[in-house]
């Protein structure tokens, strides 16, 4: 619990009790220095054109590694929202829902991006842009399922009564993630990539690609480690400030 | 110019000829096809490279909206913390 403290330090900041500054601020310059490398890379290095993909191949530098990364932020928040039920520090609670709140929208930004892309390739020539491929939907639903936790929170007064609750509901969502993500749709018939006979990454795949495909997996989960210590900060700063973690 | 028609009208023969078994399953019926739009001519033109663009700038745009969004809470702690302190100067 919080103790007043009269004399705060000059570097009051590198003593943080939950974050260690130093090492984030290690991460977000590596993060950025990383991410830029790979965005020249996903330009700029030839790759062989496969018809229909064209140059759009490139975009397993993009679109994939946010599913990646909700995925890690999943596991960020589920772990947190395990630790919570153990301990009951309010601590878990601001880091499971900073991690699902951030991880969340990378998941919208690898559904936007999965739209465009599948526009120009499955759908080119018809005026579809959704056409509930079993991939997309399960992504969706999974979505709405971490909506559903937002929700839930936002309906709740009490921070330590929330934080239980939510920390049981988080469990159940992170649980389902892996099979709406990956399991179920690879049942399905699909045009997504990862399904029976039509492998997203294949011997034809041209291997300079995992070298900047790697780097880009690497580098968007360190931006998200960034984006959600930055907002597990400010909600350390609410909680101290009113007794209430929630942003 | 013409290189490019004709390189918009082999990717859509190609992509006609590809079986989508998904569309067939789910729609039961041929999925309508229509003249490349305008937006389609740009996306298709350059063997697609336009399509990678809009991803990276949809996610870029994205990644500045959430730190945005990031902001506005901080900005919101800062003015309750501020308002704490004021109240705590009265009590003295």
């Amino acid at each position: 619990m919080w103790t007043r403290q009269e004399n705060i330090p000059e570097s009051g900041l590198k003593e943080h009790p939950h974050v260690r500054i130093g090492r984030y601020a290690l991460v977000r310059n590596t993060v950025f220095l990383g991410l830029t490398a790979v965005v020249l890379a996903g330009f700029l290095v030839n790759i062989p054109r496969i018809n229909i993909l064209e140059h759009t191949a490139r975009n397993l530098y993009f679109h994939v590694p946010m599913w990646f990364t909700m995925m890690a932020a999943v596991g960020v928040s589920g772990y947190h929202s395990f630790r919570l039920l153990q301990t009951g520090s309010l601590i878990r609670d601001i880091r499971a829902m900073q991690a699902a709140r951030v991880g969340a929208w990378f998941g919208v930004l690898g559904l936007l991006t999965g739209i465009i892309w599948s526009k120009f390739t499955w759908y080119v020539g018809t005026d579809v842009w959704w056409n509930f491929d079993p991939r997309q939907t399960m992504a969706s639903l999974q979505l709405l399922i971490y909506g559903a936790y937002f929700v839930l929170r936002s309906a709740l007064e009490d921070p330590d009564r929330r934080a239980k609750i939510a920390a049981v509901y988080n469990l159940f969502a992170a649980t389902t993630t892996p099979f709406l993500l990956y399991v179920i749709p690879r049942q399905l018939e699909s045009l997504h990539p990862g399904a029976e006979g039509n492998p997203a990454f294949s011997e034809i795949t041209e291997p300079v690609m995992r070298l900047i495909f790697y780097p880009a997996i690497i580098g968007f989960i360190g931006l998200f480690w960034v984006l959600y210590t930055q907002r597990v900060r400010i909600a350390w700063i609410k909680y101290r400030v009113s007794r209430d973690p929630e942003l | 110019m013409e290189q490019v028609v004709q390189s918009i009208q082999d990717s859509l023969r190609a992509s006609q000829s590809v079986s989508t078994p998904f569309d067939s399953i789910w729609t039961r019926g041929d999925v309508p096809t229509v003249a490349p739009s305008g937006l389609e001519q740009i996306m298709l033109s350059n063997d697609k490279i336009f399509v990678v663009l809009a991803v990276v700038l949809l996610i870029w745009i994205g990644l500045i909206f959430f730190v945005y969004r990031t902001d506005r809470r901080l900005s919101q702690v800062e003015r309750s913390l501020e308002d704490r302190i004021y109240e705590s100067d009265d009590e003295i």
